[in-house]
């Protein structure tokens, strides 16, 4: 594990210097999500739509998260964000903080990022079509390279990849991209899975089950990537490995916050970096996929998916990736504080 | 394409030959399957169940599934293709098979064909194949466990390189080598890649187009959580045999994965198109790049953006290596074991 007590630290210093803020877009905000609903059917009490969510508010909380992918891609990618046409829907629309085209030196790397924010785009253009007059707009995004106290910064900072108060840019070099999109991409294979029992629509439920498998295949593949080019430069798994430490510390770390749960797959240590572990009785192997001892993937509450892109253990509306919140009903953090 | 009629005619010669003797076993067997586990999983099945559930798959199929299927019936059949993964990379890694205590079960348990060791030049590639071996492994014990004392017993497995092998079969029904040539999967790194290559997909649209008739809400999370592990190791293989692809051109091995896709499209049939679930007549690619290497294709996907699903009934079709509604052939010889065990009469 990484210093708990320092990353934690860097964090909670944002979150802090938001809380005031916060307190008033929550009322502010509280009600009128619930007014603007009254006329989709998705919205519905906040409070309720925690315990027992709807299809919709499965789909649109994926839907945010599908926004801040593909907005990382693309600029990573293209230069530029998602277009005009797939940004409107309920809720505040929001601005991009924006990144920019990484230079990339290996083509190889160059032709996965462009796979990459293709699969992302379509993945929300499709989840729009699907919810269609109930989709949430794109709620401000921060993808930007440059500020020290940006989200990507902030998140490399609390891994020690770059020392506090210095910018971490994940669009300066092909291994910077590629840990960049680490960040996010066992994330999504986490948030699909612990969405996965929430969705009673059988259709939407496979569809489902076919973005989790795409968010797999991408995962791995960035995993095998940096696995691969760790050899040659031993820091990237080391980057990974403390990358991914950061994320577990901020979604849970007892088994009062996350109950063990061996055949759904949670637990409170469910997130593995990159760094060879034992494999079975096979020796030592490489940690592509990270799984439990059942070898299966983890699964994440929507809480904990918020935990890690709000870069905070605590509960609340807002932060990190998300500087003003997702949008929909489901946009509240767990409290693992 | 490779030429479909070459691929069929090469893969039904053997099928003939075990036609009797399959015959009798479906007779013999089909009647015991479902009753083992199913007191364990109706203990998961909560209130969830109160869904309106069983979604049928709208497989255009004469699979003979007469009464609705269970989630024993599903997760058995998921234990079968566990079995042949397992095995396949138990033995590239170590030389050995799955241990005895994790073949048995209800119906009959049949042995292994072949399966050897791979000396692995490229140590990356060997941590590779032992973390998938520990991870099949792993998914076998899970679903033994999980089904009780309905689990069924490994039916017999065929993961032979030689020339009578079923890979062999495959690689000439695919093209990959002549009509009397030889594939074997253990024979270096990149033959163990493409092996692998040949399961690893497969199993991601498996455990997809199963999630839906799971009804307990517990195994769908766990199912999801083998779907997520197969879609990482499919995205391990493909991005390796990419990347060496690129490096060698003259090893073919970017070719060779279209060969094998192909030959799996042609196999399962051209169920018609749903891009919302995730269903296609051309569910399967290569690694080849669209665009002549601007964008990559490691991940393979529908125009949303969604994995494909298959079908038990098309699964079977893969790994019995037939357009045909048969039970046995190609990596099953005597067919799995269970309830679900006839594959889908494709057009």
């Amino acid at each position: 594990m990484a210093d708990d007590v320092q990353l934690i630290e860097a964090f909670d210093s944002r979150v802090k210097r938001r809380a005031e803020r916060r307190d008033f877009f929550k009322t502010a905000l509280g009600g009128a999500a619930a007014v603007a609903g009254a006329s989709g059917f998705f919205y519905t009490n906040a409070a309720l739509a925690q315990t027992a969510p709807s299809d919709s508010d499965v789909l649109n909380f994926a839907l945010n998260l599908e926004y801040l992918e593909a907005q990382f891609y693309s600029y990573a990618a293209n230069g530029v964000g998602l277009p005009a046409n797939l940004l409107d829907g309920q809720g505040n629309q929001g601005t991009v903080t924006p990144g920019q085209k990484v230079a990339f030196t290996d083509p190889l790397v160059s032709a996965y990022a462009q796979e990459i924010a293709k699969d992302e785009i379509a993945h929300v253009a499709f989840l729009r079509t699907a919810l269609g007059a109930a989709k949430v707009s794109m709620p401000s995004i921060d993808v930007g390279g440059t500020n020290p106290n940006g989200a990507f910064s902030k998140a490399a900072q609390a891994a020690g990849l770059v020392p506090a108060g210095t910018a971490f840019n994940p669009y300066a070099s092909d291994e910077n991209f590629l840990l960049g999109a680490f960040i996010f991409e066992d994330v999504g294979v986490t948030a699909y899975k612990g969405a996965s029992p929430l969705i009673s629509n059988k259709t939407f439920l496979e569809a489902a089950a076919g973005l989790l498998a795409v968010e797999a295949y991408h995962a791995s593949l960035v995993r095998t990537v940096l696995y691969a080019k760790g050899v040659a430069t031993p820091s990237l798994r080391t980057s990974a490995d403390a990358i991914s430490n950061a994320r577990d510390s901020l979604d849970g770390t007892t088994a009062t916050q996350v109950p063990e749960d061996a055949i759904t797959g949670k637990s409170s240590d469910d997130d593995q970096g990159i760094s060879p572990v034992t494999a079975g009785s096979f020796g030592t192997g490489s940690n592509i996929a990270p799984l439990n001892a059942n070898g299966l993937a983890y699964s994440r509450t929507t809480g904990q998916v918020l935990n890690i892109v709000y870069l905070t253990k605590a509960a609340v509306t807002m932060g990190g990736f998300f500087p003003a919140g997702v949008n929909g009903a489901i946009k509240t953090s767990a409290n693992n504080a | 394409m490779i030429d479909n009629d070459t691929a069929l005619a090469v893969l039904e010669a053997a099928e003939h030959r075990r036609a009797e003797r399959r015959r009798f076993l479906t007779m013999a067997t089909s009647g015991a399957a479902a009753i083992g586990g199913l007191a364990l999983l109706s203990a998961c099945d909560d209130d969830n169940k109160n869904n309106p559930t069983p979604t049928p798959t709208p497989a255009p199929t004469a699979t003979p599934t007469p009464t609705a299927i269970t989630d024993p019936d599903i997760l058995n059949f998921a234990l079968n293709l566990e079995y042949l993964e397992a095995q396949f990379y138990s033995y590239a890694v170590s030389g050995a098979g799955l241990p005895s205590n994790l073949l048995t079960g209800q119906q009959t348990q049949g042995t292994v064909t072949g399966g050897r060791q791979v000396t692995f030049t490229d140590p990356v590639v060997r941590d590779y194949a032992r973390e998938i071996a520990a991870d099949e492994v792993a998914h076998v014990a899970f679903l033994r466990s999980a089904l009780g004392s309905g689990a069924v017993s490994m039916p017999s497995i065929n993961i032979d390189g030689g020339a009578s092998g079923a890979f062999t079969a495959a690689a000439r029904a695919a093209g990959i080598v002549g009509a009397s040539g030889t594939f074997d999967p253990y024979a270096s790194d990149e033959n163990f890649l493409l092996g692998a290559f040949i399961f690893e997909d497969v199993g991601v649209t498996a455990y997809k187009g199963a999630a839906p008739l799971l009804s307990s809400k517990t195994y769908l999370e766990a199912a999801a959580g083998i779907l997520a592990a197969e879609a990482y190791h499919a995205g391990l293989v493909r991005t390796v045999l990419y990347r060496k692809g690129i490096a060698t051109p003259a090893l073919q091995l970017i070719e060779t994965t279209v060969k094998i896709s192909d030959l799996r499209d042609t196999l399962d049939g051209a169920p018609a198109d749903d891009a919302v679930r995730g269903i296609g007549a051309d569910d399967d690619q290569g690694i080849n790049s669209p665009d002549g290497g601007v964008t990559s294709n490691i991940v393979p996907t529908n125009s949303n953006g969604l994995a494909y699903s298959r079908t038990p009934g098309q699964v079977l079709n893969i790994a019995y290596g037939t357009k045909s509604a048969v039970v046995g052939g190609l990596f099953f010889p005597n067919g799995v074991n269970g309830f679900i065990r006839t594959s889908t009469a494709q057009a």
